[in-house]
């Protein structure tokens, strides 16, 4: 080399028009994939709704079982309609329930999913609960989580946890209890409680707290569809509402 | 010089394997070998970038200033780890979640940097190329055979596939081992691997 490469300018320089071309390089790849990586994300969300419905999401698809997607206000009045906005709101389910909206999927069947979002031990937990047209009893769950201790807290996440909420009831009467997690194994004749995590109580406590707030602002939409799921039962006179 | 440049590629393999022979990369070993196929992701993320990173440095090695050239490096190897990462996203998203920060964390894999500093500022493009294969593949295989042991013994699977299940070993009265799923299982096979390569490879064996 001619010239000193460890001269200032040369080093500032060098530097400069570094960083430039990385930065051009990994705008345009990111640019590139956004889309792909969109659909992905959107493509989970869809699938997780499906599984909380109790469905084997590698046969059945999100469109053949959710008829409707919305978001309500805290009186239960649906405000959206447009499930691309839903989905939207889901980017951040802890902003746009900040926000006083509330994303609801209807399955065709009546039943309902809705998401969950609260904290575990290290990090955010969330997931999506479905409840069946009584909208009371648990017809699935799915957990998800982004740093619980693995073998403890992310517990949550196997089918074996999950498999314990379905048929579990939310309601006590008129009172919204949800679920808990009860540490040293859940009543079997208690209809609120699944076995906690061994050594994962915080996460379990958390799991048992965001079943419970996010479920509440609901109560008024659950109120308003169990009443029209009674009439609607009881002028057919057709089987009994639920599972 | 074609037998030099081959060299390049197969000592990293076993002789002066990254992971078993120069201890580096040992935390990502442990983490991401529960299942194989995100170990094989990941093994096969390391070879791009460890090739791609020895290139591009190799390429620029005489251009570089020497007082910041730990920034070029990383800057470089950053870029590339931040692509394989939107590629994988963006490809196999389900993958791409299992190996969560860990595909970040190539960034300071020690086996990276360490072929950078050691191989492609001293080296032609071509040569510093394969030993960054060499050397992505060294530690992809020893990720592998982790994986193997771990999804096998701690799952009774291959690839997700329920294979001791299928065996019927179940009814026999056998149990999974659940203490293969955690990460100190992984360090002792990688201890077992090393065992078995030293006692095979006696010049290895520190006197």
């Amino acid at each position: 080399m001619k010239f000193n490469t460890n001269s200032n300018v040369y080093i500032i320089i060098y530097s400069v028009v570094m960083v430039v071309i990385v930065a051009v390089l990994l705008s345009l790849a990111a640019l590139g994939l956004k889309e792909r990586q969109d659909n992905n994300i959107l493509n989970e969300k869809k699938v997780q709704i499906v599984k909380a419905l109790g469905y084997d999401a590698a046969t059945v698809s999100y469109d053949e079982v959710v008829a409707e997607a919305a978001l309500l206000n805290a009186e239960g009045v649906a405000v959206e309609n447009d499930t691309q906005k839903v989905f939207d709101a889901l980017q951040s389910v802890k902003d746009t329930r900040a926000a006083g909206q509330f994303p609801i999927f209807k399955a065709t069947d009546g039943s309902v999913v809705v998401p969950l979002y609260g904290a575990g031990l290290w990090g955010p937990i969330w997931g999506y609960i479905a409840l069946a047209p009584d909208m009371n009893t648990v017809k699935g769950i799915v957990l998800d989580h982004s740093g619980e201790t693995p073998g403890l807290g992310a517990e949550i996440t196997t089918a074996k946890h999950q498999a314990m909420y379905p048929g579990k009831t939310v309601f006590e009467g008129e009172e919204l209890v949800g679920i808990t997690l009860k540490k040293g194994g859940a009543d079997a004749n208690n209809p609120h409680e699944v076995d906690a995590i061994t050594g994962g109580t915080k996460t379990s406590d958390g799991v048992s707290a965001m079943i419970k707030d996010c479920l509440v602002s609901y109560v008024p939409y659950f109120v308003a569809a169990k009443a029209t799921t009674e009439q609607v039962s009881n002028e057919l006179n057709t089987e009994n509402n639920g599972k | 010089m074609a037998s030099k440049s081959l060299k390049n590629l197969t000592a990293p393999l076993s002789g002066n394997n990254p992971v078993i022979v120069q201890i580096l990369g040992i935390c990502s070993a442990l983490a991401v070998t529960v299942q194989l196929k995100p170990a094989i992701v990941m093994g096969l993320s390391v070879m791009v970038v460890t090739a791609f990173a020895n290139l591009v440095m190799s390429i620029l090695r005489k251009g570089v200033p020497s007082r910041i050239r730990i920034i070029v490096q990383l800057v470089v190897i950053a870029s590339l780890v931040i692509l394989v990462d939107q590629v994988l996203k963006a490809f196999v998203y389900d993958v791409s979640k299992q190996l969560s920060v860990y595909v970040g964390l190539i960034i300071t894999n020690c086996i990276v940097m360490g072929r950078v500093e050691a191989f492609a500022l001293q080296n032609k493009p071509w040569d510093s190329f394969l030993d960054g294969i060499g050397n992505g593949a060294g530690y992809g295989l020893i990720l592998v055979i982790v994986a193997f042991f771990r999804e096998l013994l701690g799952s009774g699977s291959l690839f997700g596939f329920p294979i001791f299940e299928k065996l019927g070993l179940y009814e026999l009265g056998y149990a999974n081992c659940g203490l293969m799923l955690f990460p100190p299982m992984a360090l002792i096979i990688i201890g077992c691997i090393i065992w078995v390569h030293r006692s095979i490879n006696k010049d290895l064996q520190e006197k």
